[in-house]
């Protein structure tokens, strides 16, 4: 069963028997869910899961329901990395020995965490993952908040966005410090892998997903989940407010290999001005008054920075 | 199971989605599927919505987007074509619709109470594109 599922195409994809379940209580467009299925539908090898506290395991676990058809542990904020390091730890010792009841198999594991227990608080675990280098994945799902808890910034919190610990008014534009750059402290753990994602390229997506499954060693991924209720936009946009973070190049898609081959993997035909990615989402309403204007002029600065880095990192391998 | 509570649950539970083994589930669609009633399929998120996608085939070019972009797996897509919307877990989000590309599009919200024959009679016609 460990060969690669092959996916040539959506049609082909849509093929896919789901591993997660409806009736979640993710709220309505949460991509959340359309990541976990782009991740989960990429592989017809068994998994073992587990998902950091976070909206995706408080809404996907209540009981007396799962919506789990997979082997999946509820553990606490900071540590779901490191149970699924732990189970992949005591997989491989009982290879060794003999002792599976069906070696064949070859499941996967996939730790699933939100942006607040991935850049914050389960950061040092992760990190400890990575540089142990245990076979298995764990993927972000960034949407830059806690949104579980009600909002509160969390070290990926861009500068400008409002949230409830750092409220725009009178006095303040929001947060003030820039998003932490994870993409750059897992790979410099010279993980074999690590890799940004979004929801709206399933196909890079897949790709991404699937490479990294094939990988030995620690894979990190870190996947942009446009948030409907923290974000401040229409439940019906989220697909749109994916386009418009790949298009405008705040979330470049882009693979590191062994901490120096960096890929950029998506170069968008038409990039478009970061103001309109701002102007889709309620939580930087607050920039497009005056006093405030000057941020966006500095927002595009930063990503065009960022970008030509990229670039010349890719260039320069390392 | 209903009856038990919470507190009442061992500690190191572990809850059962289906009855009895599945040897392949990657293989075995949803309704092959032997759900137990821990399994959040057997539940039912409908009154969440206050409008509901409908589905009109006869537009449908099945691309698949709406399936692999909706959040709640409530799009049935069988043998790479789309046979329709599951209404028990679909949360009226709207995304189906938005990422439809056929024109008209093969899927419209409408008001939960309109059913579905009278949406389909009364669907658009195709719209020139704005140059």
């Amino acid at each position: 069963m460990s060969e690669m599922k092959k996916i040539k195409n959506l049609k082909e994809f849509s093929t896919s028997a789901d591993r997660f379940e409806g009736a979640n209580l993710l709220c309505p467009g949460c991509a959340h869910s359309i990541i976990v299925r782009e991740v989960l539908n990429a592989t017809n090898d068994d998994l073992v899961l587990a998902a950091s506290t976070g909206c995706l395991e408080v809404c996907t676990a209540v009981y007396p329901y799962t919506s789990w058809d997979a082997s999946w542990i509820h553990i606490g904020f900071e540590n779901g990395s490191t149970a699924v390091s732990g189970a992949e730890a005591m997989y491989k010792a009982l290879k060794t020995k003999g002792r599976l009841k069906q070696p064949d198999r070859n499941p996967k594991f996939v730790a699933f965490g939100g942006d607040g227990a991935s850049y914050d608080i389960g950061f040092q675990w992760i990190s400890g993952c990575m540089e142990r280098n245990h076979d298995m994945m764990y993927v972000v799902l960034d949407n830059e908040v806690y949104a579980n808890t009600g909002g509160q910034r969390s070290s990926s919190t861009p500068i400008g966005a409002s949230a409830t610990t750092t409220p725009a008014g009178s006095i303040s534009y929001g947060e003030t410090r820039n998003k932490k750059d994870m993409m750059g402290i897992m790979a410099a753990h010279n993980i074999p892998y690590a890799a940004q994602v979004a929801p709206n390229k399933w196909k890079d997506m897949v790709k991404k997903i699937q490479k990294g499954f094939a990988t030995e060693g620690a894979v990190f991924i870190n996947a942009v989940s446009p948030c409907t209720t923290e974000w401040k936009f229409d439940p019906k946009d989220t697909m749109h407010l994916a386009d418009l973070a790949t298009d405008t190049l705040v979330f470049p898609l882009y693979e590191i290999i062994d901490g120096h081959e960096l890929n950029i993997t998506y170069r968008p035909k038409n990039v478009v001005p970061v103001e309109e990615y701002l102007a889709a989402q309620g939580r930087f309403r607050h920039l497009f008054k005056d006093e405030y204007k000057y941020l966006i002029k500095e927002w595009q600065e930063r990503v065009d920075a960022n970008w030509a880095y990229l670039n010349r990192r890719e260039e320069a391998r390392v | 199971m209903e009856n038990n509570g919470w507190n009442e649950f061992e500690i190191g539970a572990m809850l059962r989605t289906f009855d009895g083994a599945i040897e392949d589930i990657a293989g075995t669609r949803q309704e092959d599927r032997n759900y137990t009633q821990n399994s959040s399929f057997t539940a039912s998120v409908a009154d969440w919505r206050l409008e509901k996608p409908v589905f009109n085939k006869d537009y449908c070019i099945d691309c698949q987007f709406c399936w692999v972009y909706c959040p709640d797996i409530s799009i049935i897509s069988r043998d790479k074509k789309v046979i329709g919307v599951d209404m028990d877990h679909c949360k009226g989000c709207g995304i189906c619709v938005e990422v439809c590309p056929t024109n008209p599009k093969s899927l419209l919200m409408f008001s939960e109470q309109t059913d579905e024959e009278s949406a389909i009679a009364g669907w658009p016609t195709k719209e020139d594109k704005e140059k």
